[in-house]
């Protein structure tokens, strides 16, 4: 069975990377000399509390830590325990779970938070999760709220096959909101590390990354290749670790100038995941961690290669057009949050951007990977299935897990539907194949 | 008109078909238009200040068979998002003009789109309520967020709402507000003159007619109960909490009174008991609904005002009426009040407040396996 | 003459059959599957071998399906059920267009071309609500076998009304209704509804046209073809053989595969 051939430098590179990050963490939480500032993944201002010397702490990543390594299931036992619902979250279960046991995760020690701060940015989970967080620990908490993107006036009545164009707005007034806000946030930065807010300083940082921004676009501007260089789903995860926990900083942009020269290689010399590309995808949906290497078996074993993903795209947008800018770099900062980035945008902008991906990165079918802990992303695939299989004609398969807990992943009910809809597929290509060779 | 039983009416109002509902309000006010809201709370102040009928769309019932929407919503979804969807693939929505969904929770923020696509005739808009209560420019967001919808709703009734028109609408809305505190008051003074079903049941009846109808239902409502002779019975008296959104069926609401609860207060139907007090008539109407909400309102699972800690407001309910244990009773897979039963858990136990925890779904038929569960918890309560 | 096979391993049944290049079916077997499930594919094997009075060399391809699929060591290639139920269904009636399969696990719709080929396809999600094992929790809770409850719900005169098609849940549902003195067969004429309502929202998603081919070990209950076909408004085409569909299906693949290999 054809698998993944190793990758290169990068995952390398972004394993010493993430260790390292981890190893700051346990060293922060032993000497209590940091002040750690816990923030979610989706658009954050990680920029702004960098300015201050927080120490930047997610815990999304550690959950995903956990779940990655097939740790998680005792932590979310322990929060059930506690009276969270087999239905809630798993994310915040086995973040809950890790810090009733001590903020000990087997793999570091995670400090206590100086700040938490609530970046809620579409999901509303992350709203009770921080709550949540707020009572236990004690630590002050932060609510930047930042206003989702609603349907707009002009929009209403097109026809049904107008998805979520760009006419889906977020207007002044939510601008002038998110900004005074984050003029608050700075208020409360200061009072907690007792420095002056320094301007020059998250300049350079937002410098550090717009430049990251714009080689994390191209690279993702790759996979438009035929054979792609990577793959944009079980590749690009690799990529989001840094690009999440140490972006602002020079060693996240010197990992991206390393994947770029990498990349940009694999494109020259036609380099591929697989060994050969039979399908180009676009998944939908964030990943099985538990199980993550044998949900990229079952595609691979298919010469499917993911060309673009939505999961990649929650913390912001962009290869879409998003910079920070350092000249403007509050205003940049709350075009982030409110704009450029999926989770707060609408459900039909995300059917947009993936008709996007399937026409401009030449696609051949959709994969959406429903997770039953994370309802923002899933509540309602089943009209995106409608919409791309029945509306566009668009071959679509949705499958269904978790991104957390492993009771709900089943191999061999995913494996029979993800080779029934490649068998159906291979079929339609052999057909179309032979039909070309004999015209 | 006086009316016969203005209970009685109001339940049949409210287990009528939504659309049939619709239907003939609009023979009735002919070229009027309808805009229906969803859970929890909605500025319906604007939408009658137009002259269109705010109509709380929230699910359809256990009447309805959902047969459409599940293929469009998992398993794992809660059912009043599923049933609402029902309700307009099945062409129950075609006299709605629009709908509106707010910030409560994700599945209602993709519902939002999911309505937008299927039901391209409606206008569908979504109100971002504030989420940081403590920051001084709340408010002034907030307002500019509900004048966004007035100009939205203003473009759908082809006409102008004015500042006077909102204030005035503010005044009626108060009036209401006001019978329904009285309502509630009622259900403290010990003589069990009226249950939580009725209390839910003239609810739900009034987010289905205008708020000038409204007013003479829960007036004809308050003369019958405070008639009744009622008498002091041999309960155990509780708060119930977490049904803020997706409603149980009345019949399960009686169930669980007839399992020897009487629900001194509950959070059913709260959008009209949203607010502690009366909302200002003076100044920007806007800028005083705004201010309601960031000030002046009850707590809610939707709302996260880290002001105060999340359990504290149920506890201080307890106290307040003399309520003995609490009833959290919880919508399947409703995320927001799943969550916060692990904080009110750990509250209720650290100042010795019994609890149940109970889950229900909107389209539920046999209430056997809850009433027993309530009896066994009654017992429990009442043999300590 | 060609000959091959096609050996369908489920959960509770595996089954086997060999046709030949006119397409006729030559033998068939069905046997239990047990725990040991490489070996039920080579008992099972055996016996449609002896049956049709054939030996293993005879056979030039064994497609296995099924979720034991890959455990059909001798076969040659290994092809889902969907991609089988779809094939032989259209064998079998073929103008068939959608498939509904009712198997013990899964619930599938298959929209299918006009060569058997699957279009699109669904099957139910995580939940196992609505299939058959919520029809055997339900027959096990009223202590019947699952071959009774088709005949017996059809003499229902007031079908129940289920609040809940959840496999777990439907127990006390039942009992509450025993409690209350609800007639069996209403009972189960109102699990077969609610099974019935909640397939057909499934199979919704790939779009019904017609006609409809309804496969798998639910197809032998009579009451849910009832059910079905009150609900769509339209017949179902059901086959005696329709456990066997798999492994046609498979048997049938088969056979391209053998000839297209002889044409090279």
């Amino acid at each position: 069975m054809p698998k993944a051939i190793h990758q290169g430098l990068i995952h390398d590179l972004q394993k010493n990377l993430m260790s390292h990050y981890y190893e700051k963490l346990t060293r922060a939480a032993e000497t209590r000399q940091e002040k750690s500032a816990w923030m979610l993944i989706s658009g954050n201002p990680v920029e702004l509390v960098r300015a201050f010397g927080f120490l930047p702490v997610y815990p999304e990543v550690n959950a995903l830590q956990l779940g990655v390594r097939k740790q998680a299931l005792p932590f979310i036992l322990k929060a059930e325990e506690r009276g969270y619902s087999m239905d809630n979250c798993a994310y915040v279960k086995a973040d809950v779970g890790l810090y009733f046991s001590g903020l000990k995760a087997p793999f570091a020690t995670i400090p206590e938070p100086s700040l938490i701060l609530c970046n809620y940015v579409g999901c509303g989970v992350y709203l009770q999760w921080f709550e949540h967080l707020a009572e236990y620990t004690n630590a002050p908490i932060f609510n930047l709220d930042i206003p989702t993107v609603r349907p707009s006036a002009s929009e209403g009545l097109q026809g049904k096959t107008q998805a979520g164009t760009a006419a889906d707005h977020s207007n002044a007034a939510d601008q002038r909101y998110v900004m005074r806000q984050l003029e608050e946030l700075i208020a409360v930065c200061e009072r907690i590390t007792h420095r002056d807010f320094d301007e020059a300083k998250l300049r350079r940082i937002m410098e550090f990354s717009r430049e990251t921004g714009e080689l994390w676009a191209q690279i993702k501007a790759m996979t438009r290749t035929v054979p792609s260089p990577f793959d944009a789903f079980f590749d690009a995860v690799t990529m989001m670790g840094p690009l999440y926990c140490l972006r602002g900083t020079e060693e996240c942009l010197d990992f991206f100038r390393a994947v770029h020269r990498e990349m940009t290689e694999r494109v020259e010399q036609r380099i591929c995941p697989l060994e050969e590309e039979r399908f180009r995808i676009v998944i939908e949906g964030p990943p099985p961690w538990p199980f993550l290497r044998t949900f990229r078996d079952l595609f691979s074993k298919w010469g499917a290669v993911a060309v673009a993903s939505t999961y990649s795209t929650v913390g912001g947008l962009w290869e879409f057009g998003f910079r920070h800018d350092p000249d403007r770099p509050l205003e940049s900062i709350s075009e982030h949050m409110l704009q450029y980035n999926l989770t707060n945008r609408s459900f039909l902008q995300r059917y947009e951007q993936i008709r996007r991906y399937i026409t401009e990165w030449n696609a051949d079918a959709l994969i959406i990977h429903s997770v039953k802990s994370c309802r923002l992303f899933s509540a309602g695939q089943g009209d995106m299935r409608e919409y791309f299989s029945k509306e566009l004609g668009i071959p679509t398969l949705l499958v269904e897990s978790d991104l957390e807990d492993p009771r709900y992943f089943s191999e061999a009910q995913m494996r029979n539907r993800v080779d029934a809809f490649f068998e159906s597929l291979a079929h339609r290509k052999s057909v179309r194949d032979r039909e070309a060779g004999t015209c | 008109m006086r009316v016969a039983d203005p209970v009685q009416e109001a339940k049949d109002l409210s287990e009528t078909p939504v659309g049939r509902v619709i239907e003939s309000w609009k023979s009735a006010h002919p070229g009027a238009k309808a805009v229906g809201w969803f859970p929890v709370f909605s500025p319906i102040e604007l939408t009658h200040a137009a002259g269109m009928l705010p109509i709380s769309i929230a699910g359809g019932g256990n009447q309805m068979e959902i047969a459409h929407a599940d293929s469009r919503f998992q398993s794992f979804v809660c059912s009043i998002i599923k049933s609402t969807l029902e309700l307009g693939l099945t062409g129950q929505l075609e006299n709605l003009d629009g709908m509106i969904f707010h910030s409560i929770c994700d599945p209602a923020k993709n519902l939002t789109s999911v309505f937008k696509r299927n039901f391209p005739r409606l206008m569908v808009d979504f109100i971002h309520f504030t989420q940081n209560f403590a920051s001084p420019v709340a408010e002034e967001y907030l307002a500019a967020e509900y004048g966004r919808v007035r100009t939205r709703l203003a473009e759908l009734a082809g006409t102008e709402i004015t500042d006077g028109q909102i204030r005035s609408s503010i005044a009626t809305y108060n009036r209401v507000r006001e019978r329904v505190r009285r309502l509630q008051g009622i259900r403290l003074n010990g003589r069990n003159q009226l249950s939580a079903a009725e209390t839910a049941a003239l609810l739900r009846a009034g987010g289905r007619m205008m708020p000038e109808d409204f007013l003479t239902l829960l007036d004809d409502a308050l003369r019958v109960i405070s008639s009744r002779p009622g008498k002091a019975r041999d309960l155990v008296h509780v708060v119930l909490e977490g049904s803020f959104c997706e409603q149980p069926p009345l019949e399960l609401i009686q169930s669980i009174e007839e399992a020897g609860c009487s629900i001194l207060e509950d959070d059913f139907e709260l959008g009209f008991r949203w607010f502690k007090g009366d909302i200002s008539t003076e100044g920007d109407p806007l800028r005083a609904l705004a201010h309601a909400y960031i000030d002046g309102s009850v707590h809610s699972a939707v709302k996260h005002d880290l002001r105060y800690r999340k359990a504290a407001p149920l506890v201080e309910k307890v106290r307040r009426t003399g309520a003995q244990a609490v009833v959290v009773l919880t919508a399947k897979f409703c995320e927001p009040a799943l969550f916060d039963y692990a904080l009110y858990r750990e509250a209720l136990e650290e100042n010795n407040i019994p609890h149940v925890l109970v889950e229900f779904e909107e389209k539920m038929w046999a209430f056997d396996k809850i009433r027993s569960e309530i009896e066994t918890f009654v017992e429990s309560m009442m043999f300590d | 003459m060609l000959i091959t096979a096609g050996v369908d391993v489920g959960s509770t049944q595996t089954k086997a059959v060999l046709i030949d290049d006119s397409r006729a079916i030559r033998a068939s077997a069905i046997i239990d599957t047990g725990g040991h499930i490489s070996k039920a594919a080579e008992r099972v094997f055996d016996e449609v071998l002896s049956t049709g009075g054939l030996c293993r060399k005879d056979v030039s391809c064994v497609v296995g399906t099924g979720y034991g699929r890959f455990k059909v060591q001798f076969g040659d290639i290994q092809i889902t059920e969907i991609s089988c139920h779809a094939k032989g269904a259209v064998f079998l009636f073929p103008g068939t267009r959608t498939v509904i399969d009712m198997g013990g696990q899964d619930a599938k719709g298959i929209r299918v071309g006009l060569n058997g080929e699957v279009d699109d396809f669904v099957m139910n999600d995580k939940c196992a609500a609505g299939t058959g094992r919520f029809l055997s929790n339900a027959s096990e809770t009223l202590n019947l076998t699952l071959d009774a409850v088709g005949e017996l719900s059809l003499r229902a005169e007031r079908p129940v009304r289920l609040s809940t098609v959840c496999s777990v849940f439907v127990e006390s549902d039942i009992m509450a209704y025993l409690a209350q003195g609800k007639k069996v067969e209403d009972i189960l004429a109102g699990v077969n509804s609610a099974i019935a309502a909640r397939t057909i929202a499934l199979v919704r998603r790939v779009g019904i046209v017609p006609e409809v081919t309804f496969t798998g070990g639910v197809s032998r209950n009579i009451g849910m073809i009832r059910a079905l076909e009150t609900k769509l408004g339209m017949p179902l085409n059901v086959s005696p053989q329709s456990q066997l569909v798999g492994a046609l299906g498979a048997a049938l693949w088969a056979m391209e595969h053998a000839e297209s290999a002889v044409r090279s």
